[in-house]
């Protein structure tokens, strides 16, 4: 009853973020790990999260750290999709904040199901529908076609 | 007139990370497209501009392109 009440105040946020490019590849799994377990440590609920990943970003994002102006080109982008306590989101943030290895992120409200639908429809939502010949019944032959017919036909279509 | 790309994808939330879509939605400088060339629904034209405002934010698509 209790577990029930506290799930009814919880909101699902998703929480997107870019990792440093200047960490390992091998302790990028690490900082995903920590992420969730923080999440986790306020009394979130991980719905679904997707491993960051190296991309090249659109422009050159610029972050001071430590006094010192860092550019970036290229970061580990990922997210993880989440419920939690609204007044707990921000206790997140904060912790957010304060990480040197994210260079940016972007909490959200969102909705439990899955958002993203490029899977579904690649290129451009035309699927291609796959060519079934007819079966003929047993017996039953391709109507004959009649060639003058059909020229006549085609004749008047074009005088109209 | 042009049909809504979102509704007749069933599409019910747009979300920033999906790059691939919001990309027909902006023009060769990277400006978001006026709702009278994406043929959008005023909510969702809303909805996508949030969206790529977002996906902006996070270094996924460009201010200015060019």
């Amino acid at each position: 009853m209790e577990d029930n009440t506290k799930n009814s105040d919880a909101r699902i946020y998703e929480v997107g973020y870019l990792l440093s490019n200047s960490i390992e590849e091998a302790d990028v799994a690490l900082e995903y790990g920590n992420l969730k377990e923080l999440i986790s440590s306020l009394d979130g609920e991980i719905v679904s999260d997707e491993m960051p990943r190296d991309i090249e970003l659109a422009y050159t994002i610029e972050k001071i750290i430590a006094n010192k102006k860092h550019k970036f080109d290229n970061a580990y982008f990922g997210w993880v999709k989440f419920a939690m306590d609204p007044e707990k989101v921000l206790e997140l943030k904060k912790k957010l904040d304060l990480d040197v290895k994210i260079v940016r992120f972007l909490i959200l409200k969102t909705v439990r199901e899955n958002t993203i639908a490029t899977k579904k429809f690649v290129a451009g939502g035309a699927v291609a529908k796959k060519y079934t010949p007819k079966v003929r019944a047993e017996g039953e032959e391709a109507p004959e076609i009649n060639k003058e017919e059909i020229d006549k036909e085609i004749d008047a279509m074009i005088e109209a | 007139m042009k049909q809504d790309y979102f509704s007749s994808n069933n599409i019910k939330h747009i979300d920033y990370k999906d790059t691939d879509i919001l990309k027909k939605f902006i023009n060769a400088n990277g400006k978001i497209m006026n709702h009278k060339r994406t043929g959008v629904t005023s909510k969702n034209q809303r909805a996508l501009a949030l969206a790529i405002k977002h996906a902006r934010f996070m270094g996924l698509l460009p201010f200015v392109a060019k």
